[in-house]
């Protein structure tokens, strides 16, 4: 189509970000545990932020930055009793409240919690109540909080909403929360099956005549249109998955020639793998929050 | 107040004992060849009557009822609103080099009006006993919406008029669109999950809505035929048997539990509450063939973590023990026939199984389409 073409050529327009990485190639991540003293449990993640933006921010062309980067702080209160006035629960009392700042996307997000944000916060909630073992806190509560500092876009901002509008940047939000959460939840010393991590993968379409592929980790600016994504959270040590979340149409994904998967299935073992790769930094940081932790316990400086 | 905070995403935790839910359990699970309480095959799906066309306020709307007496009416209301400029880069120097040389306006204009947006559906789900903001209302509607306008017909074969899909049915011309409303109304308590009967209507309504005919041409200011029997069907439907199979139609979210090593579909409450996954999975056929696809798969928090655990004989001072048995409720190894409430995830080897239930030739998802062609609409 000739409109296709014309998008990047266009006078004044601003260029598009591109993905630089593999197609199997993760992001970096940065977590951190332990740097809200007043909490239980606290964990700050980041992922790195897309070449694009250092080009950006070294010869800019617009003002506007082409991309944004992921960053959340999570925090842990409890476990802690019940109030008075609550019913008796046999099992820990999971909540998750998940934010965005005000300024976290380029719209500005009120300061109530939208249908998004509950709906983000139902999705961690599953995620999690997969992996603590409930019984073993009886009439007491565990209160998760995440506060995104910097949400992912949905789409590159010089897009205009389409046919693909789908808030596809909540599902690399979720991932990240879903990691940072688990790392506030072993900085809070509660224990549980196993470190749960979250990946994503999507099927995405660069242009019109290039064939859908799979790639991890998508940054949704980077893509001309994103077909289906995924994301899961997942336990290696167990190999199992306590949260999916697939949505789109991945049934024409053009996969090798070999592969008999379908669009589905490839895309959540491409969001597994994905899911692997962020739990190896989680494993790090939960080692880092241990060390301290022993530090404190024979006698080091208080934090 | 927290027993409800609890039961936020799921249904509420069932007040079953222990030992049923033990017994239950077993009886699901038997190795292919699962015992339900109500005596269904594991892909059968509980009577429904459903009526469409019932409140003449609406553009359509729809009833279903199932058998236990639960019953949801879901309404379809269609607004004309403007449609405020999209601020794209591209289009914006589009828009600059038409106003200078018109050289452009074929190409420009048709892909401008096949799309549309996906805040034009707009759903909201009314469940007794829940607050609009609770979780459990919004989790169900972001879930039915999320299939809604994502299912894009890839397809050729489906003519341009829903080449969009919803959204792409939704524009009049660059300016004007279509704005939909669906409310959805459970009248009754939620017996069970009330997925399955929500989207069930909600289909139902998509099917029956129709939009006033449009008389106006191109860019003009949208101006409608009064003539209510002239008006279009908002998923267009043609007379021929073997076409109309290859429409677009509104997808179906199923709720689709596994128990040990089966699949069982449309669950009931006490099945729900035993599930080991619990997943929703939306469907639709694909545009240009016969085949089904998926558009969504959410997982949704099985209450069988929240349930009491059972206490196994060793550990109650009422019951005289057994050395060995005490043994291995130390070790916290299941004993069969004593309730442990579930931990951990799904398999994914599992979830592939019940996604190839749903989409296969002659599986569940085509039946449960076939069915609702069935129902007499308008």
């Amino acid at each position: 189509m000739e409109t296709v073409k014309t998008k990047d050529s266009a006078p004044g327009a601003a260029t598009r970000p591109q993905r630089q990485r593999q197609s199997n190639e993760l992001r970096k991540i940065f977590l951190k545990t332990g740097l809200i003293p007043s909490a239980s449990g606290s964990s700050y993640l980041e992922f790195e932020p897309s070449p694009a933006l250092a080009a950006a921010r070294s010869t800019p062309k617009s003002l506007i930055p082409p991309s944004s980067a992921l960053k959340l702080a999570c925090t842990v209160h409890g476990p802690k009793p019940l109030p008075r006035s609550a019913t008796f629960s046999p099992n820990l009392v999971l909540t998750t409240h998940v934010k965005y700042a005000p300024f976290a996307a380029r719209k500005r997000k009120g300061h109530i919690r939208d249908a998004s944000e509950r709906d983000l916060g139902v999705h961690l909630e599953t995620a999690l109540r997969g992996v603590i073992v409930a019984e073993r806190w009886p009439k007491s509560g565990l209160d998760i909080t995440i506060t995104i500092i910097e949400a992912e876009d949905d789409r590159w901002w010089g897009d205009a909403p389409d046919s693909h509008d789908a808030p596809w940047g909540m599902m690399n939000v979720l991932a990240g929360c879903i990691t940072a959460a688990s790392a506030a939840i072993a900085d809070a010393r509660i224990d549980c099956l196993d470190l749960v991590a979250g990946g994503v993968a999507a099927i995405v379409s660069d242009g019109d005549d290039a064939a859908p592929r799979l790639v991890l980790d998508c940054d949704p600016a980077e893509h001309w249109s994103i077909l289906s994504a995924c994301v899961v959270a997942y336990m290696p040590s167990r190999d199992e998955i306590t949260e999916l979340w697939l949505k789109g149409d991945g049934s024409k994904a053009v996969l090798s020639a070999d592969d008999k998967r379908l669009g589905n299935e490839a895309l959540l073992d491409g969001a597994v793998d994905a899911a692997r790769g962020a739990h190896t930094v989680l494993a790090e940081a939960v080692r880092e929050s241990a060390e301290r932790y022993a530090g404190l316990a024979l006698g080091g400086p208080a934090r | 107040m927290s027993a409800q905070r609890q039961a936020s995403s799921a249904s509420q935790t069932p007040h079953i004992s222990p030992a049923e839910l033990s017994y239950l359990w077993s009886s699901l699970a038997l190795p292919n060849n699962p015992i339900r309480p109500d005596g269904r095959s594991p892909t059968q799906f509980r009577p429904l009557s459903a009526e469409t066309d019932i409140l003449p306020g609406t553009n359509g709307s729809a009833r279903v009822g199932f058998a236990d007496g639960t019953q949801a009416i879901v309404g379809v209301k269609a607004e004309v609103e403007k449609t405020v400029a999209a601020a794209d880069v591209s289009s914006l120097s589009q828009r600059a080099q038409e106003q200078f040389g018109e050289n452009q306006d074929g190409e420009g204009k048709s892909s401008a009006t096949t799309t549309g947006h996906g805040s034009w559906v707009q759903m909201s789900i009314e469940i007794p006993g829940y607050r609009d903001d609770d979780a459990l209302p919004v989790f169900l509607s972001e879930m039915m919406r999320e299939p809604l306008v994502e299912s894009v017909s890839s397809g050729g074969n489906a003519d341009g008029e829903m080449a969009g899909g919803l959204k792409g049915r939704l524009v009049i011309n660059r300016r004007w669109h279509w704005r939909l409303y669906i409310d959805v109304l459970l009248l009754s308590q939620p017996l069970s999950y009330p997925l399955p009967l929500l989207s069930l209507t909600t289909h139902l309504a998509l099917l029956s809505t129709k939009l006033p005919k449009l008389k106006s041409l191109g860019e003009e200011d949208p101006f409608f035929d009064d003539d209510w029997d002239a008006a279009e069907y908002l998923y267009p439907r043609s007379q021929s048997r073997l076409a109309s199979a290859l429409q677009l139609r509104p997808p179906v979210t199923l709720l689709v539990i596994s128990v040990g090593e089966n699949v069982i579909f449309d669950p009931s409450r006490d099945e729900i509450a035993v599930a080991d996954t619990l997943l929703a999975i939306s469907v639709a056929r694909d545009g240009g063939s016969d085949a089904l696809k998926v558009l969504s798969i959410r997982t949704v928090d099985p209450p069988s973590r929240l349930t009491q655990p059972g206490m196994p004989n060793a550990e109650n001072p009422a019951s005289l023990e057994s050395a060995a048995v005490a043994e291995q409720a130390v070790n916290g190894e299941e004993i069969p026939g004593v309730w442990r409430p579930r931990r951990g995830g799904v398999k994914r080897n599992t979830v592939a199984k019940m996604v190839k239930l749903v989409l296969q030739k002659g599986g569940v998802g085509e039946e449960v389409l076939e069915g609702l062609e069935g129902v007499e609409v308008g």
